[in-house]
């Protein structure tokens, strides 16, 4: 059959049709979730593929799930390969780290295909984080796992509806599997919905330009960005460039571990390469490749700044080279509930390699970890069991020309919210007594400062209460650039009823809290890029008067005398 | 007689009707950065021009919009301001919320407050969820700080404790303590703002309205001042961003509430023409020079949420402003708006705007760049005699060719063509949202559209969404003037109160709280001289399932919430949830979030006249036959009409252009249109039952 050569204005008009069917699929997901990990995190992606699984565009709460729709589809293509296997209406569920774009067991994928003129044309894919997949301990992943199994259910690519009939024994299995099964399986009903959004828009679209036409946009869709994603990477600075960086330990025994890194950037390639990163461990912070991949895919998106334009034709000028059985590439049935305590300095690491480079893309180190919190317990008022699930916000690095930003949450995250302390504690019960910038830290000085982190303490209200805490950067500093000053360390620490101060920690698992005992979190300042002495002294008077820095800092650290009301008094010699 | 002035970024509109209800339309340029001299000069217009009013006959009410916050806001530009704020939560403002919108950006910079940091002070006091007080109000705090915000010259002072929307008793002690201390300085607690929890979002409110806050006054008694000079000694109004007016003392007490003064008020217009022609199912349409506007009427009434945002774009996270504003979805898609080919060889039209100056191509003021109106002018749908100056088609067609149509190897007519189609792509997808995102069928609505590009693209954006129906008002160039000219006063007071609905929830809590929310309504209407007897309430109820956390709003009636009452209430909320999410979830508890009152403090309004009936056939108000290029047909030749000669009730067959001095509709082929009795043009987009 011959087709009609599409012109460009039509091209052009396709591709926003469905940008904004993918934007459409992601509003409606975010805004129905029941699991504030899903509407205030956004813990969770969702984007349409062409037939054959290659992505076409993708709708991003936060930068982890990079690469991993299109697996899932190309998983199902592979266990269900017969013609008559997949039909109009069937639902597909997945959540194996190791196949299908997994990551930890609680990121949970659903895809189902869309026809039109009774073939397929695309897939919706809806990936996201649910609450509870069951597992050892509340929230399904922690930080103390040494085997998979302890981590929760695996559902390893099933047909979930068939010809839109749930299928009832998985949903059975759900619901006596999880700790909330309420809200895992509302979550999953808002991911579907999501799902037939976009069916209905794709359909729309091939009926108003015709499915020939469509068909041909979306190959032109992924041709033009893989030329355009080459063409990037052409203008970039071409080189190998190498960093390495040191991970605490697995919260187990084993640790610190060594990650490598050596990126290339030429003819139009950007391969990294992990070779000589420390091999898997049996604590949960390993690494699945499709989280591997996606963590080097979003390294490739800020520095080619191609993040709004993301398919699978921007993918193909990439290379991974990682040896399985090593912590970033491993293998069945290494735990991986915590991976994003590896993904995170590992992509730290692709940024420290190529600072040098493109200081106007990168930025020194930050906090370096999600932070994830689990508190679980029982509300004061109502008695009601609750699990709250959330990541901590974390001061960044300074970059040329500009200061870190204090208090966002990781790279690994984006689009995600914190909660308010207001409806922290209506929905919790539990009393914050503060909230606030952790400054005043011999830290993360420069000519460019660290962003502050973040102190905050919480008061329990009842007895019984869990707490799980998962904190990078505890033994290691995140590293300032080009005469910088290293960031501070995160931790957290429990303060019993009668004072009693509990030695502060980086990770633990399932800490009992009675009332009146307190929880305290800090998160690191960021790394400092330049050297301090070149800080501009009205500058560093301000950040004095400002209260980021103490007067004594001001001089020690940037050679600058301030009163203490913020008055720049002079320099000390070092900047004379 | 009525006044309504509104002033825009290019000009200031003018609308008023007399007693006999004549409406007089007018425009005059706007004058900044003294922009009260640009109402004074609109004023003076239409008492001078031959057909004007007659003071004589006295000014009843004079309703007015501004730009003035929104500018202060955009521009920066507002007063020194300060922070006062529960101990422990200092940086609250600076730590927002975390988000980064722009995901793959690791140099992305949050918003900066408009307080810095030693300006935002802690106070010891403490009230938890429940609304109880913790630690009391140290007033020695205030004292502290009030001393040094002196020393520091602060203008103006705002006050958010955590939890206040529970209690505010420790936000009004210190307000009432800091006008005792220092009675000169402008204070603004978060309870006179907005009463809804998230501290942040309140935080930001209130500090952007004590920002604005000494600048709004400032304008307001300087416009009253001149005002009263010229002899308008009326009830003066302003418009707020809720769909309603408000008196110039309130306005000056909670500035922030004008953010939208302006566009919000076209929307309210719609709601009014729909009411006078019996039709409340609308999405109104406004296209001006630089951006597309929509929203959606549901049942008359405009829709309002407090979710807005002010620099909040893909790129940044923006300043949240959760006060009452209209449902509005925004994209920089105007006459104005720039085409241009992309690095990767994409044709795009907007964001970016030539704005007024140098304009579009067509205006000779040294515009290069190719824009909408440009491709209207090269596809014959405008005419360079639309334009007050001299047209050089020949420039228009170069700039076409050499930004858009050599890059694509296509001709000039095609590359103009193409703009439209992406420009009507644009402002599709941006009528999509407000519509069937929200679950809303288009075709059940009427589309109304005006400003001035309203009426060039209505025609075929309706028939994309299987419209039948599409109304250019009258007024359409000034029409937001025209619905400020219409308006009530209104006053939206959000409160959250978290309920879960049951057989055991206390009803008469809920009941209880209702009363008081409308005692104070009534009692703030007093204070802008309506008595009760004009006062109309509206309750509304943001709800959602237990544990969700997005609400959606139903309307509760005046029907009282009781155990008997409230499953009806709950199924409401269900079908709400349906049409917003696509999925209800019958076994989970529905929660009440917020209390939300509507009230309306009607005001006498003159009925619009209708037309003095227009002699003469269609053919005497024929200005020309011009050839015009439409998408599917190719090149038309098309009788073009003259607005104000066009005969009442007589039918225009489509292709056809019809004008007027600030706007051309473009009628399609298969399209039909008529102008009614009071000159507003309705156009058939012709689809027909069976293509729904």
């Amino acid at each position: 059959m011959t087709v009609k050569k599409i012109d460009q204005i039509t091209l052009d008009i396709i591709k926003d049709s469905l940008q904004a069917a993918g934007e459409e699929m992601f509003i409606s997901i975010a805004r129905s979730a029941k699991s504030p990990v899903i509407y205030e995190t956004l813990d969770f992606a969702s984007g349409i593929t062409d037939a054959k699984g290659n992505l076409l565009t993708q709708g991003n709460g936060i930068t982890g799930f990079i690469g991993m729709l299109s697996s899932m589809v190309k998983e199902i293509l592979k266990k269900y390969s017969t013609p008559e296997s997949i039909r109009q209406g069937d639902i597909f569920i997945s959540n194996d780290p190791y196949v299908g774009g997994g990551s930890h067991l609680s990121d949970v994928t659903v895809a189902m295909p869309i026809f039109a003129d009774g073939a397929i044309v695309a897939f919706s894919v809806a990936k996201a984080h649910w609450t509870e997949v069951g597992g050892k301990s509340t929230g399904s992943w922690s930080v103390d796992a040494d085997e998979i199994y302890q981590e929760g259910i695996l559902f390893p690519c099933l047909k979930l509806a068939h010809e839109g009939e749930m299928d009832q024994n998985i949903i059975d299995i759900i619901r006596f599997n999880v700790r909330f099964p309420n809200e895992s399986l509302a979550d999953m009903w808002c991911q579907i919905a999501g799902l037939k959004t976009a069916e209905k828009r794709i359909m729309e679209i091939c009926k108003k330009f015709g499915r020939e036409t469509f068909l041909e946009a979306i190959h032109k869709v992924i041709s033009n960005s893989a030329e355009n994603a080459r063409e990037k990477l052409l203008q970039l600075p071409q080189g190998e460039y190498e960093a390495d960086t040191w991970i605490d330990d697995d919260g187990l025994e084993t640790g610190p571990i060594h990650v490598q890194v050596k990126i290339t950037i030429r003819d139009g390639k950007f391969i990294v390469d992990f070779t000589g990163t420390d091999p898997q461990v049996p604590g949960p912070i390993n690494l699945p490749y499709s989280v591997l991949e996606s963590l080097c895919r979003v390294g490739m998106l800020v520095a080619t700044d191609l993040g709004d334009e993301i398919n699978d034709g921007v993918f193909e000028t990439m290379e991974i080279i990682a040896e399985e059985g090593s912590i970033v590439n491993a293998r069945r049935p290494a735990t991986v509930g915590t991976c994003w305590k590896t993904m995170l300095p590992a992509l730290n690491a692709i940024c420290k390699a190529l600072i040098p480079v493109m200081p106007d893309k990168f930025v020194a180190c930050n906090y370096g970890t999600v932070g994830s919190f689990i508190l679980a317990g029982t509300h004061p008022e109502t008695g009601s069991a609750y699990i709250d699930v959330a990541p901590t916000l974390g001061g960044h690095g300074a970059g040329l020309g500009m200061d870190g930003q204090a208090a966002q949450f990781s790279y690994g995250n984006g689009e995600t919210y914190n909660i308010p302390v207001e409806v922290l504690e209506s929905r919790y019960g539990f009393f914050v007594e503060n909230y606030e910038l952790n400054t005043g830290v011999d830290a993360g000085a420069g000519q460019w400062r660290g962003g502050a982190g973040l102190k905050r303490r919480y008061r329990m209200m009842t007895d019984n209460m869990s707490f799980t805490g998962s904190y990078g950067h505890f033994k290691f500093k995140p590293w300032g650039y080009d005469g910088g000053q290293d960031g501070s360390n995160c931790w957290f620490q429990v303060i019993r009823a009668d004072g009693t101060e509990e030695p502060p920690q980086g990770k633990g698992a399932r800490i009992l809290m009675n009332k009146g005992d307190v929880l305290a979190v800090v998160t690191s300042v960021g790394g400092g890029y330049g050297d301090p002495l070149k800080r501009p002294a009205e500058q560093v008077a301000m950040d004095v008067k400002n209260e980021y820095i103490t007067a004594q800092i001001a001089k020690d650290v940037y050679g600058v005398l301030v009163d203490e009301n913020g008055n720049l008094q002079g320099v000390t010699d070092a900047r004379k | 007689m009525k006044i309504a002035t509104d002033i825009g970024g290019t000009f200031t509109d003018i609308v008023t009707i007399d007693n006999a209800g004549r409406v007089i339309i007018d425009k005059t340029h706007t004058t900044p950065p003294n922009f009260e001299q640009g109402v004074l000069d609109a004023v003076k217009n239409v008492q001078e021009r031959p057909d004007g009013i007659d003071m004589n006959e006295g000014v009843e009410s004079f309703i007015h919009g501004t730009t003035v916050v929104i500018n202060a806001l955009t521009e920066k530009k507002g007063a020194k301001t300060a922070l006062l704020t529960t101990k422990g939560f200092r940086d609250i403002y600076e730590i927002a919320r975390g988000n980064r919108p722009d995901l793959f950006n690791f140099r992305f910079e949050k918003s900066v407050p408009v307080i810095p940091r030693y300006l935002r002070r802690e106070v010891e006091e403490r009230i938890n969820y429940k609304g109880e007080e913790v630690t009391p109000l140290h007033k020695e705090d205030i004292q502290k700080w009030v001393e040094y915000f002196k020393g520091e010259s602060v203008e103006s002072i705002a006050v958010v404790y955590i939890n206040s929307y529970k209690n505010d008793a420790h936000e009004r002690a210190t307000v009432e303590y800091i006008k005792e201390l220092w009675p000169e300085v402008c204070v603004t607690g978060s309870y006179a703002v907005t009463n809804e929890w998230r501290e942040y979002e309140r935080t930001s409110t209130v500090a952007l309205n004590a920002f604005v806050q000494p600048v709004a006054e400032a304008y307001v008694n300087k416009l009253e001042a001149e005002l009263e000079k010229q002899g308008i000694h009326s009830k003066k109004y302003i418009m707020q961003s809720n769909g309603g007016s408000t008196t110039f003392a309130n306005a000056k007490e909670t500035p922030i509430n004008m953010v939208e003064s302006g566009p919000v008020a076209g929307i309210y217009g719609a709601a009014v023409l729909g009411k006078q022609l019996g039709i409340d199912q609308i999405i109104a349409f406004d296209i001006g020079g630089t951006t597309a506007k929509c929203s959606l009427i549901d049942g008359g009434e405009v829709k309002v949420t407090t979710d807005y945002k002010i620099d909040k774009n893909p790129k940044t996270a923006g300043h949240p402003i959760k006060v009452p504003v209209v449902d509005i979805v925004e994209i920089g898609n105007g006459g104005g708006s720039i085409a241009r080919i992309d690095e990767r060889g994409a044709l795009k039209v907007g964001p970016i705007s030539a704005g007024a100056y140098p304009g579009p191509i067509a205006y000779g003021l040294g515009g290069e760049h190719p824009t909408t109106t440009d491709a209207n002018l090269v596809t014959g749908r405008l005419s360079p005699e639309n334009f007050d100056m001299d047209v050089d088609m020949d420039k228009v067609r170069e700039g076409v060719m050499k930004d858009v149509a050599e890059p694509l190897g296509i001709t000039a007519e095609e590359g103009a063509l193409g703009i439209i189609r992406i420009a009507d792509s644009n402002m599709l997808n941006a009528l999509k949202l407000v519509s069937v995102r929200k679950g809303y069928d288009p075709r059940e609505f009427t589309l109304v559209a005006f400003g001035g590009g309203g009426p060039m693209h209505a025609a075929a954006l309706a028939k994309d969404l299987g419209i039948s129906k599409v109304i250019i008002p009258l007024a359409g160039s000034v029409f937001s003037a025209w619905g400020m000219l219409m308006s009530d006063l209104r006053q939206d007071d959000v409160k959250t109160n978290i309920v879960r609905l049951g057989d055991d929830t206390d009803f008469e809590s809920i009941n209880a709280m209702w009363k008081a929310l409308e005692e104070k309504a009534l009692a703030d209407f007093a204070e802008k001289g309506i008595s009760a007897a004009n006062v109309v309430f509206s309750r509304n109820l943001d709800m959602r399932y237990a544990e969700q956390e997005h609400t959606v709003k139903i309307e509760q009636g005046t029907m009282e919430l009781s155990a008997d009452t409230y499953g009806s209430i709950v199924e409401r909320f269900h079908e709400a949830h349906e049409r917003a999410y696509s999925f209800r979830l019958e076994d989970s508890p529905a929660e009440i979030v917020n209390l939300h009152l509507i009230s309306f403090g009607r005001v006498e309004k003159p009925p619009v006249a209708e037309l003095p009936i227009i002699k003469g056939t269609l053919e005497d108000s024929l200005k020309e036959v011009r050839n015009v290029i439409f998408e599917q047909a190719g090149s038309l030749s098309t009788k073009v009409y003259l607005r104000d000669k066009l005969p009442v009730e007589v039918e225009v067959q489509g292709p056809a252009i019809i004008e007027e001095v600030s706007s051309s509709a473009l009628i399609h082929p298969g399209m039909r249109a008529v102008k009614d009795k009071y000159g507003n043009l309705i156009i058939d987009t012709g689809v027909s039952e069976n293509d729904r």
